[in-house]
């Protein structure tokens, strides 16, 4: 695998170099807040610290188009109308820079609905094929981290293609996948190889700080069993606010609603939009006759957890938890909710 | 169904609407595409995404039978905003299609079997689909029944289909309503009496046999129990379900029962695959 | 009349059907000659124009609105027009928020008879928005992303971090009322995810109460949760009960309460959302919160927080073995440091003494404020535009509100009303929070919680904050949630508006 070593003063350039012919999404300083904006060059350099919401809109996004429609009225024979539907599916080559591993794997996460499914999202699909992802391997990760309970960790390499590690003077960059290789081959940067040392020697004093591992083994038949408990349910919901903060927060949350703005009469048409929804909300799964399966918030959270730590492992690849372990529901969550607190206790007997 | 972009619509003309009772129409559509209608395949039981433009999109099944591709015949009862724009629909109105999305009925298990279809209401509009699928294919099958109820005539739907239905040599057709009405003269095959109840009347035997039960969530909590009481077997006795939906393709992750989501893994369940799932219909 | 020169400005028109309209068909019959611009949009009275109405048809593109109905006094309704006036004179003074002219916004009166009126005013007003030009756009808007480290406002009062000597009488208060089985719940908060983070604690049983604590780390407000509990307790009654049975009395809701707490629940009993009876409120005196993400932002965020502790003004964190020792005056919630009601200003029950409050006290302006009151209209929209940019919808801040009661029915989540759309713009995003700020004119406590809650660090808050100070400057110093039976100044009207006085449009 390819390693090559950028120097600090270097970082600049070379994004510099990239976003010739690939947006660069970087993490940038907003107010409190660290988000992913696009960088151009001379921009102040990225910030290089875990972001406040996780990078998914890069394949993602809160809204976008999935259909522009339009129906205009046949000018031969004014009984008929002719409707005309476009798909704006094209997306634009994009380098993810200095996100942390727990995002990429939610990138990862994502790909088991949106291209593995029974039908493949050809908007999504576009734009993770576009997609070029370089993370960065954590130095000090949080209090609230937990990757190593998910079967993940500080420098864990799904879902990326280049890791990034910082050691004395600049980052180790090492191709995790082809596409990695293909980044790192047009880079131009020199050989890295002999800072390898240093880098798995950060890397494994970052594992080091994280909570100590929890066994989860036992939470998807724990959760199984606990599912008619609704007094824990209840118990573990109370507080909660049913907003979507950890939904929207989450690397891996994949749900969405679609709507329609415009008429398709009117000059411009009008566009089917998809936006991010999040299942805390009561009116997530109401029916229009009305019942509504999980008009109680514990019935959410249920869905919620067991959701991420029960039925992830029964459809995806790896029987992976749909969780990265990135700690930011219980950053995030007005009511600070801990997540680890209710599958553990699910998991207790 | 748009291969390329499952959450692309096809264009498609209504060429004919049928006022079925106060709250439910069926509608006639045929793909704007000819090339497209003409290799249109689906199989019974699957359901399609009908999208008003600028109003939204709403899941119903495909209740022609493949056998037949005249058209394809979707039956929607007003409920919601979707729902009331589509009643709006007259011939000649475009509509979006994606179809066909879903499982379908398991029609080559019952080969060899007899089939008792019981319908309430709406419930009728996914019966019918496999009901004539089947009955077209009638060789393969033992005796096809259907116990069909509504309220009252009035709410009985397919009006102009029963009339065939009832002397139809391959189906042993019931139909029954809740209260006695008007005109309606009791016999055989018109009863008056709760779907459950007609039903142990009816005392279909569960060996070999299949029944296929779908209705509004009491008739079938009822009658399922009836169905229990004459001895199905939960691996013989289906349904579908219905959830809110918006993708219908699996991926925007609403309509899920446990780790199942219905839009793909059904709308098609046996009581004994349900009875795998957590309860949280 | 000569017709103004130039390209026409787009200004809207809500017109009061009985005087205004007819004033306007009286100017049209008398041939009268007006500027175009004006396009009317007929109510029924002026008292049906919601504010949103112009703030929606400024904030998409109309040059000025005018809002034009009976004269006080005449409303073809008797009373819309005296509900009108509060409303509209509310907009006029939030609009600069968030940099919107004021002056684009006009409300006036004008009669049916008064024909050759309304053509002046009409002419008077079209020329001044031409004098002001188009309106800037918010995508033309520079945005403004970091404000400058703002200087905490000083507290007004002596912030403590001392334990309250007073909590075991708390607790035992609690115990004897959850013994007793008359309430559904009690909630108060309880040690959180680590040392540095409360949580709410939900008490069903006497001994739940073990586990309250009480100090800086209660940031979360019980009040929150009132309006739904009581429904929850209500449908507790229901169980078991056959129809024609009596229903018995629903069980009441326990809360632990702060000063702010308390003035949710006392705002909630002002509107009658809430029955008196059905809560019971569990008070002792607040000597102050802290801003936890300060503390975190101070320490670092990867330190590992064993404890905190604290004594008087001296708050003590301990992390990764080392020893932080900062001051409540400098991390205490900005609500704190203009808050003169410590104590519940209505409780059931009063643990230990009341915490003793400055006569005359008069808090400083809180800091976003002074902030935002030193922008320009221009930077002020660039500064919303870059907060807003960052919003993610979530809608955490509606929830954290104490106030927001409408949950399921939200016009966030509305398709009819159709307020808002999906779509990811500053004009959407913003107008939510305009909404949310609008709906709580002169019913916002100003518990801050939408500010805290927020994942993304906008300052919703402070157009909450900008309205509220509109309303005690206009209703004599006005705050709610301190007087359970004051009347909330938007749910009522003077005939005489002490504040409020007739505006006059230069030239008409």
């Amino acid at each position: 695998m390819t390693i090559r070593f950028l120097t600090t003063d270097g970082l600049a350039q070379w994004l510099a170099k990239v976003s010739e012919t690939r947006r660069v999404l970087a993490p940038r300083k907003e107010g409190k807040s660290v988000v992913f904006r696009q960088w151009k060059a001379g921009d102040p350099e990225p910030v290089l610290a875990k972001a406040t919401i996780a990078p998914k809109a890069a394949v993602f996004p809160p809204c976008e188009t999935l259909v522009q429609y339009k129906s205009v009225k046949d000018a031969e024979d004014l009984s008929k109308t002719n409707l005309t539907l476009e798909a704006p599916t094209q997306a634009e080559p994009t380098l993810l820079f200095a996100c942390r591993p727990c995002d990429a794997r939610g990138i990862l996460a994502l790909d088991t609905p949106y291209l593995n499914g029974r039908f493949k999202d050809p908007y999504y699909a576009a734009r993770r094929a576009a997609t070029v992802v370089v993370s960065h391997t954590c130095d000090t990760p949080s209090p609230t981290c937990f990757c190593t309970w998910v079967g993940a960790g500080p420098a864990n390499p799904e879902g990326s293609d280049v890791l990034m590690t910082s050691v004395d003077g600049g980052f180790v960059l090492e191709a995790v996948s082809e596409n990695g290789e293909a980044l790192l081959a047009e880079s131009g940067l020199p050989d890295g190889a002999d800072k390898m040392d240093q880098a798995r020697a950060t890397r494994t004093n970052a594992a080091k700080r994280i909570t100590a591992r929890k066994d989860l083994s036992k939470a998807p038949e724990r959760l199984k069993a606990r599912f008619t408990d609704m007094a824990f349910w209840i118990e573990q919901t109370a507080k909660c606010l049913s907003c979507g903060a950890c939904t929207f927060m989450c690397p891996t949350c994949q749900c969405f609603t679609i709507t329609d703005e415009g008429e398709a009469a009117s000059e411009k048409g009008g566009q089917r939009l998809r936006s991010w929804d999040y299942c805390m909300s009561p009116m997530f799964t109401r029916e229009a006759s009305g019942h509504n399966p999980r008009m109680a918030k514990a019935e959410r959270m249920r869905n919620r957890v067991s959701h991420k730590y029960w039925y992830a492992t029964e459809y995806t690849k790896d029987h992976h938890f749909s969780c990265t372990g990135c700690g930011r529901c219980i950053v995030q969550c007005p009511v600070s909710l801990d997540i680890r607190e209710i599958v553990l206790k699910a998991i207790e007997e | 169904m748009n291969e390329h972009n499952p959450l692309l619509p096809e264009v498609a003309t209504v060429i004919e609407t049928i006022q079925e009772t106060h709250n439910i129409k069926t509608f006639r559509v045929r793909l704007d595409d000819e090339e497209r209608m003409a290799a249109f395949h689906f199989e019974p039981g699957q359901v399609g995404q009908l999208s008003l433009f600028g109003v939204g999109e709403s899941t119903f099944v495909i209740n022609s039978s493949p056998t037949r591709m005249d058209y394809l015949q979707f039956s929607v009862m007003k409920a919601g905003e979707v729902t009331t724009a589509l009643h709006k629909l007259n011939a000649g109105d475009k509509v979006g299609v994606r179809a066909p999305l879903g499982n379908w009925f398991p029609y080559n298990d019952w080969k060899g079997k007899n089939v008792f279809f019981i319908g309430g209401g709406i419930g009728m509009a996914p019966i019918r689909t496999i009901m004539l699928y089947l009955m077209d294919n009638k060789k393969n099958y033992g005796k096809i029944s259907l116990l069909y109820g509504a309220r009252s005539p009035a709410d009985l739907s397919f009006k102009e289909d029963i009339k065939g239905w009832l002397t139809d040599k391959k189906l042993d057709c019931t139909l029954t309503i809740d209260n006695p009405a008007e005109g309606w003269e009791i016999d055989a095959k018109h009863r008056v009496g709760l779907i459950p109840n007609v039903l142990k009347e009816l005392a279909p035997k569960p060996d070999n046999c299949v029944a296929v039960l779908c209705g509004p969530p009491i008739m079938i909590k009822f009658t399922l129990m009836a169905l229990k009481e004459l001895k199905f077997p939960d691996e013989n006795i289906f349904t579908t379900l219905e959830k809110r939906m918006k993708c219908g393709i699996g991926i925007c992750g609403r309509c899920n029962i446990g780790g199942k989501l219905v839009c793909v893994d059904g709308p098609v369940f046996s009581y004994a695959q349900l009875a795998q799932l957590p309860p949280e219909l | 009349m000569p017709v103004l020169t130039g390209k026409e400005l787009r200004i809207v028109g809500f017109l009061c059907n009985w005087c205004s309209y007819g004033g306007a068909d009286t100017a049209g019959v008398a041939r009268a000659t007006q500027p175009t611009d004006l396009r009317i949009i007929r109510v029924p009275c002026s008292g049906r124009v919601n504010p949103l109405f112009p703030l929606k048809a400024l904030m998409n593109g109309a040059d000025g609105v005018l809002v034009s109905g009976c004269h006080p006094r005449d409303c073809h309704y008797s009373e819309g027009n005296f509900y009108a006036r509060r409303r509209l004179e509310l907009l006029k003074e939030f609009l600069p928020v968030i940099g919107i002219d004021p002056a684009r916004f006009e409300y006036t009166w004008v009669s049916a008879s008064e024909g050759q009126r309304w053509q002046q005013v009409v002419t008077a007003f079209t020329e001044r928005i031409h004098k002001l030009g188009p309106a800037p756009k918010f995508d033309d808007a520079a945005p403004i992303y970091d404000m400058p480290a703002l200087a905490p406002a000083a507290p007004v009062r002596t912030l403590s971090c001392s334990p309250n000597p007073a909590l075991d009488e708390l607790k035992t208060q609690l115990r004897e009322a959850l013994a007793e089985g008359r309430l559904f719940c009690a909630v108060g908060w309880q040690q959180g995810f680590d040392a540095l983070h409360a949580t709410p604690l939900y008490m069903r049983k006497p001994e739940d109460v073990d586990k309250l604590v009480w100090g800086p780390l209660n940031v979360h407000s019980t009040a929150n949760m009132l309006f739904q509990l009581i429904k929850d307790a209500q449908a507790a009654a229901m169980v078991g009960v056959k129809r024609g049975d009596p229903v018995p009395p629903a069980k009441k809701i326990g809360l632990v309460v702060k000063g702010c707490d308390a003035r949710g629940v006392i705002e909630l009993l002002q509107e009658k959302l809430v029955d008196r009876e059905a809560v019971e409120l569990f008070a002792m005196g607040c000597n102050g919160t802290v801003n936890v993400e300060a503390i975190r932002a101070t320490i670092g965020p990867a330190a590992r927080v064993e404890s905190v502790t604290g004594e008087g003004d001296v708050l003590k964190v301990v992390a990764d073995g080392k020893e932080h020792t900062l001051s409540m005056k400098d991390v205490a919630q900005d609500k704190c440091r203009s808050c003169l009601v410590p104590n519940a200003p209505l409780f059931d029950h009063f643990a230990g003494q009341p915490v003793a409050v400055p006569e005359n006290a008069k808090p400083a302006p809180a800091a976003v404020l002074k902030y935002l009151d030193g922008l320009t209209l221009s930077e002020r929209m660039g500064f919303w535009k870059g907060q807003i940019e960052r919003c993610i919808r979530c809608h955490a801040c509606r929830n954290a509100c104490p106030m927001c009661v409408c949950r399921e029915v939200c016009v966030a989540d509305s398709r009819d009303p159709h307020w808002l759309t999906q779509e990811d713009t500053v004009t959407n995003k913003l107008f939510f929070q305009l909404i949310h700020a609008l709906h709580l004119a002169g019913r916002c406590t100003g518990c801050g919680e939408c500010n805290r809650a927020c994942p993304m660090g906008i300052p919703v808050g402070a157009l909450k904050l900008y309205a509220g100070r509109i309303v005690g400057q206009l209703f004599d110093g006005y705050s709610a949630g301190l007087d359970p039976d004051a009347k909330p100044p938007f749910l009522g009207f003077e005939v005489e508006e002490k504040n409020i006085h007739e505006r006059h449009i230069e030239g008409a």
